[in-house]
């Protein structure tokens, strides 16, 4: 406030240059304080380490080490496991909840459709139960002591255990979908609303039924929302961390470096700050690279 | 004596100077917002003199004990000069561990801290600690606690390196068992881990979907108590070098024994330790016994309330008839830390807290510690039967146990580290993926990784 206050007097013009950043401030301080420091920090902190003088309980000193922890990290075998695995998680995963999204959006925007606000908050409901919440209460309908969904299926003669190590990351999955759905689902439906109406009226003149308008019309004008979805579903899956971490008190296969962000929470927690802060910045700079190229990728496609 | 005194003396001067140095270097970073330059904490910092304050004294403390402020209020009560506020957090490895680490980065740390043996280490190795050897009444006090527990804070140096905590509690370990399903299978509870098996094949045989135990992922610490018992440290320190012994014969014995009955179907291997799964299958009586500590009694009573009066207590089982060792899960410490202004009044609250008539029996009625000071082993609560099993005096076999505990115990300066691969390891070798000895030869050789990657001198 101060520093907009003074110029008024002095100079008319560097206030007009200043006032940009007054109003920037409610947003640039926070995130300077919050995303650049930290992620900062973090960089710094990946580029040193540990060294003890003077025996065990001497003292320590953080000294420059450049990127050997990068190079440490990189050779213990979590690191590519875990990528392999939250790749394949997003593979199968990412495309499935995306295309149950875009049916339900296009379902609660089809002329037919009834009842739609009721529906609109009902596919939106899991989005708004905290993750945690959500995790636990799967887990608890996976459990095969506690589930009445598994002891059904075994009323059916299927014998499933959906915590064992081939099922977990597909039941992961599923709690992941169940969550975000709704979600993507409103992103894309808000889209849908800024359709113009006289795309699908000209279309109809044409003859085109509501499958046609559906995919022809209606997907193709809401792809930017689409692509949207599609990082934002990206950088989730590599990031994926409160699943994994509630079901590890649940299921013995889910180990302490399943996903590359319980890896570093891990790591982290015995100590090990340095390599863990190296593990976040090669996990960001992974996710910033893969959603770049997707970005990439489907500006392409549209061009 | 003198000239061991005179040198101790020097080398703490440099070592508080080394300190003073080092908290100037910590201010300018964090004001540069860009902290963790120089963690320059000097083993003993602040320990060097212990004289006590003149005037009013504040004290903070962390702890997670139940019922602790209870203990809290009285000490308060007595001892108007020295006020002791007391912060409830979340169980060590749940969180309380962390947020300590943070605040002892950021120079906020409270003036005492509960922590864990097997944790204390990493503590110390973090500069976390303050000697309170020189403290008043500490150093009498040593002969006042259950041998073990106080060679876990002098590091099983005898005084000679410092004292580093003060022992509060125990997890002596021995075996709750159904004793109705061994009484109906004509079993009597196993003395040594021989006749446990042959228990288990028998309850195996009898009913396919009964199990005589879990095998947890997830209770890393348990299987060290195992391990403890056979007398298989997991490291081993010679004033600076570390050696990590975890793959050593006496451990490959515990690992075998249990790979056995994991191969053969004999223990339930998809139970979470502390999971309503688990507590499902205790009242269900699919899984009828449980090793564990004197703590665990109330687990099992709150938690397997359908089967009460049909438990029972008995020794853990020995490896070799006639045998009497037993291993310990779990116990905690009163430690003070770094930043304390006052060691002196917090060390005399800390061993009041741990050895006072009333404040054992108030820590042991709500919190349902097991003191690690021998008089409270006599408290009236710990002699009498109890009625959940089978009004049983369940804690005579605990107090005989205490004392059965092995007194050489190292635990390593990394032990998240190491837990972390013992269950990480373990989770294949239940899936079926490797080992109980694979686990420990990784968990050797991985640790052995992590010691080295602290910068600590670590022989193979």
């Amino acid at each position: 406030m101060k520093t907009t206050r003074t110029p008024v007097a002095a100079a008319p013009r560097r206030h007009r240059t200043l006032a940009p950043f007054a109003f920037l401030a409610p947003f640039l301080i926070p995130f300077v304080l919050f995303t650049l420091v930290p992620v900062g920090y973090a960089f710094w902190q990946s580029l040193h380490k540990t060294e003890r003088r003077g025996g065990t309980f001497g003292r320590a000193e953080t000294v420059f080490a450049g990127f050997q922890q990068y190079a440490d990290v990189m050779a213990e075998p979590f690191f590519v496991d875990s990528l392999i695995r939250v790749a394949l998680f997003g593979l199968v995963q990412i495309p499935v909840m995306l295309a149950l999204a875009l049916t339900l959006a296009l379902l609660l925007d089809s002329a037919v459709a009834r009842l739609k606000r009721f529906f609109r908050l009902v596919y939106f409901v899991p989005y708004g139960i905290p993750g945690v919440v959500a995790a636990l209460m799967w887990a608890f309908l996976y459990d095969p002591q506690l589930s009445p969904v598994v002891d059904l299926l075994r009323s059916a003669q299927v014998d499933v255990d959906l915590l064992g190590p081939d099922a977990i990351l597909w039941s992961i999955g599923n709690v992941v979908t169940w969550t975000y759905t709704g979600y993507n689902m409103l992103i894309m439906y808000a889209a849908l609303q800024a359709v113009p109406a006289d795309l699908g009226e000209a279309a109809r003149v044409d003859g085109a039924g509501a499958w046609t308008i559906a995919l022809r019309i209606k997907v193709p004008v809401i792809r930017p929302a689409l692509v949207l979805t599609g990082v934002f579903s990206l950088i989730g899956t590599f990031q994926l961390f409160t699943e994994p971490q509630v079901f590890r008190a649940i299921s013995t296969s889910v180990t302490s470096t399943y996903t590359p962000n319980l890896a570093a929470y891990s790591l982290a927690a015995g100590d090990h700050y340095s390599e863990a802060a190296a593990l976040s910045v090669l996990l960001a700079v992974a996710t910033f690279a893969l959603s770049f190229l997707f970005l990439r990728f489907t500006a392409r496609r549209q061009g | 004596m003198a000239v061991r005194k005179r040198v101790s003396v020097t080398r703490r001067r440099s070592v508080v100077r080394g300190g003073v140095a080092g908290g100037v270097v910590l201010v300018l970073a964090a004001l540069t917002a860009c902290s963790g330059g120089s963690d320059d904490k000097a083993d003993a910092a602040a320990g060097a003199a212990c004289e006590p304050a003149s005037g009013k004294v504040s004290l903070d403390y962390w702890s997670w004990v139940p019922g602790m402020q209870k203990a809290v209020d009285v000490w308060n009560g007595e001892n108007p000069d020295i006020q002791v506020k007391l912060k409830t957090t979340p169980s060590g490895n749940a969180g309380s561990y962390q947020n300590l680490s943070n605040a002892l980065k950021a120079g906020k740390a409270p003036d005492l801290g509960q922590i864990e043996y097997d944790s204390l280490a990493s503590f110390r190795l973090k500069g976390g600690l303050i000697d309170i050897a020189k403290c008043d009444g500490v150093e009498e006090a040593g002969s006042k606690f259950v041998d073990w527990t106080w060679s876990q804070v002098d590091f099983g140096a005898g005084g000679e390196d410092g004292v580093w905590a003060v022992p509060q509690d125990t997890g002596p370990m021995a075996l709750f068992y159904r004793k109705d399903v061994f009484d109906k299978l004509g079993l009597a509870a196993p003395t040594t881990w021989e006749e446990y098996e042959a228990a288990a094949r028998k309850i195996k045989a009898a009913n396919k979907s009964q199990y005589i135990t879990h095998f947890s992922q997830t209770d890393p610490n348990w299987f060290t108590g195992l391990l403890w018992q056979n007398k298989a440290p997991m490291f081993e320190r010679n004033g600076d070098k570390w050696k990590v012994t975890v793959d050593r014969p006496e451990s490959r014995e515990v690992a075998d024994y249990w790979q056995k009955l994991i191969d053969d179907k004999l223990v339930a291997t998809d139970l979470q330790g502390f999971s309503p799964a688990l507590y499902k299958s205790w009242n269900d009586g699919e899984v009828v016994t449980w090793i564990s500590a004197a703590w665990g009694y109330s687990t099992i009573r709150d938690n397997a309330k359908a089967t009460a009066g049909k438990w029972a207590v008995a020794p853990m089982p020995q490896w070799e008839k006639g045998q009497k060792q037993a291993g310990n899960w779990g116990g905690s410490t009163t430690a003070v830390l770094k930043d304390s202004q006052h060691p002196a009044e917090a060390a005399k609250f800390a061993l009041w807290l741990n050895t006072d008539a009333k404040a054992l029996e108030i820590l042991n009625q709500e919190g349902g510690l097991y003191p690690a000071a021998k008089s409270g082993l006599e408290l009236p609560a710990l002699k009498e039967p109890v009625d959940f099993y089978g009004k049983q005096p369940i804690f005579d076999v605990f107090a005989q146990a205490s004392g059965n505990v092995d007194t050489d115990f190292t635990w390593g300066p990394t032990m998240t580290d190491t837990y972390r691969f013992l269950s990480d390891g373990t989770a294949k070798a239940t899936g079926g993926g490797s080992t109980l000895g694979d686990v420990l030869k990784d968990t050797d050789s991985q640790s052995t990784e992590s010691l080295r990657k602290q910068s600590l001198d670590v022989t193979d």
